[in-house]
């Protein structure tokens, strides 16, 4: 009984079909089932799946965003209902796209993962001033920095920024992301991990959030 | 073969003709902080002032060697005289749009008076003095926004992003507006002495849309442009453009400009099972390669672009302010190499 819901939970996510989930969601309180196994084995497996669509050219960013939305209604529904410990990261995040740079699509996407995971986000938004990113991380002590960036232009400012929180705090794990980020870029500016587009973001986010939670 | 002059060179390769080597230009912008020092024109001012802008975009030629020079350094001129309101980067960024003016569904006017609208009139006077100071040696190119790219910066690329799937036909209206705007900025610009058009149409990546919303809301407007355009036009569009290659080269545009990531054998090979010789532009990676690499490494990327077949050496996108000269100047250093 429960799986079905399971499955239309994930099927309404990669269908973007809102209405779906939403009833999906609602019947799984009904019937009293844990809020974070239908998010978890519900809503983020279909997100899974419309990343491997994704991959494979089937569907790209628009249809990644009406999933999104999809996720979001179910994400809505449930989180009130998570218990508080159970499934927590416990982890507190930090992101935003970098200054000069007001493309936040591949930001979003990470951010809605996180708060799935029931991260404490701080999200400064877009075209964000570098030093903002330094003050906010010491600010909330954050176990994790995201920086985004979509232009050859605005991406080098993430250089420094790395620099200056590993100078301040070289436990902070930093994840840069964007279209012209590459693995060899984040590697030389001492990046603990990379996605070059909302796809590995959202890939690298759930990585991320499972090696945190195995930490914690 | 006789030595060409960048004009020759830039031309012949644009028409399919023998050169003498291969042009070396930047179809995006190209400002870098060393310029800047060195003109003594830098940003912010460079984006308002007529005089330095031109004195900026003459790097290009003076420091860089390259054959072709370009204004502007940002892509918000068009959204700007639509009512964006735009956030300064200060000395060392690019202007963004920080308030999308429209929501869609609104109703939108052509601007009266559009060509005189913020700082287009200095982008305008910026090619008049770059005509006249260096346009008997290189190129001068004028750069616009396509239509496609233009329309999201009116509402945001969130919400126009669904909507281009959803209900692309509410789109529409709002694309052939923009295709309006770059269309009237461009005919300024070669009125103004604009040997080449380059259309940068970034937004219609595969980064961003499938080629279906490609061939249905981009594809139609750049080549209205095109056609309405007296001279050759390069399009410029980010990410693997692979699945699109050929569609674009049907707007008639007179080159395209890729970024490293397109399979350049397989893409020419393509275009030419479909009787199409558009000649493609790029080769060098603007952050990998000229941003973090060296010049060693610029010439190893110039010499594969060469050997797989581009038509001229262009870095695939925007320039990195903060790259250094010399990495820019071995593009040319290695080009000529193969001087015949």
């Amino acid at each position: 009984m429960s799986q079905a819901i399971l499955d239309q939970l994930k099927e309404g996510v990669v269908n973007y079909d809102e209405e779906a989930v939403i009833t999906a969601a609602n019947e799984a309180l009904a019937q009293e089932m844990d809020a974070h196994s239908a998010i978890f084995d519900g809503l983020v497996p279909g997100m899974v799946e419309v990343g491997r669509l994704y991959e494979e050219q089937e569907y790209f960013v628009p249809e990644m965003l009406m999933c999104a939305d999809a996720m979001y209604a179910g994400l809505n529904i449930l989180k009130p209902h998570m218990k508080k410990k159970e499934g927590s990261a416990n982890g507190v995040v930090v992101m935003g796209v970098v200054q000069g740079d007001v493309h936040d699509i591949g930001k979003n996407i990470v951010r809605m993962m996180f708060d799935a995971s029931g991260f404490e986000v701080h999200d400064l938004g877009r075209d964000v001033p570098l030093d903002k990113f330094v003050e906010e991380q010491l600010k909330t002590d954050s176990n994790l920095v995201c920086l985004s960036a979509m232009m050859t232009t605005t991406m080098v400012g993430m250089k420094e920024i790395i620099e200056k929180i590993k100078e301040k705090n070289p436990k902070c794990k930093i994840m840069i992301g964007g279209a012209p980020v590459t693995e060899d870029i984040a590697s030389r500016w001492g990046a603990d991990g990379y996605a070059r587009d909302a796809n590995n973001a959202l890939k690298d986010a759930i990585n991320m959030i499972s090696s945190l939670k195995s930490i914690s | 073969m006789h030595t060409m002059t960048s004009r020759e060179r830039f031309m012949a390769a644009l028409n399919g003709q023998s050169v003498d080597r291969l042009p070396v230009i930047s179809v995006c912008q190209h400002a870098t902080y060393d310029q800047m020092e060195q003109l003594n024109s830098a940003w912010p001012d460079a984006f308002h002032d007529a005089k330095l802008m031109a004195k900026l975009a003459s790097g290009g030629q003076s420091i860089l060697g390259f054959d072709a020079v370009r204004v502007p350094f940002c892509q918000t001129h068009e959204a700007e005289a639509f009512g964006a309101v735009l956030k300064y980067g200060g000395k060392l960024g690019l202007p963004s749009v920080d308030i999308h003016p429209y929501h869609i569904g609104d109703t939108i006017d052509f601007p009266a008076d559009f060509l005189s609208k913020g700082r287009i009139p200095a982008l305008l006077e910026a090619i008049r003095i770059l005509k006249r100071d260096v346009g008997d040696q290189v190129i001068v190119m004028g750069g616009i926004i396509g239509a496609f790219s233009i329309a999201s910066l009116l509402f945001g690329v969130t919400d126009y992003l669904k909507a281009s799937f959803k209900k692309p036909s509410d789109l529409v209206p709002y694309i052939e507006l923009c295709e309006r705007a770059g269309t009237t900025l461009a005919k300024a610009m070669i009125e103004a002495g604009a040997d080449v058009i380059v259309v940068e149409d970034m937004v219609a990546s595969m980064d961003m849309i499938s080629p279906k919303i490609y061939r249905t809301l981009a594809w139609e407007y750049e080549k209205d442009q095109v056609e309405a355009l007296s001279v050759p036009t390069i399009i410029h569009i980010c990410g693997k453009t692979d699945p699109i290659i050929v569609d674009i080269a049907k707007t008639g545009c007179a080159a395209i400009s890729v970024e490293t990531t397109v399979n350049i054998p397989k893409a020419l090979e393509n275009l030419q099972s479909e009787g199409l010789t558009t000649p493609l532009i790029g080769g060098v990676d603007p952050v990998k390669t000229l941003f973090t690499g060296q010049p060693e490494d610029v010439k190893y990327e110039v010499r594969n672009a060469i050997a797989e077949g581009l038509s001229m050496i262009s870095p695939g996108c925007s320039v990195p302010p903060a790259t250094r000269t010399a990495n820019l100047r071995a593009m040319v250093d290695t080009a000529k190499e193969y001087q015949a």
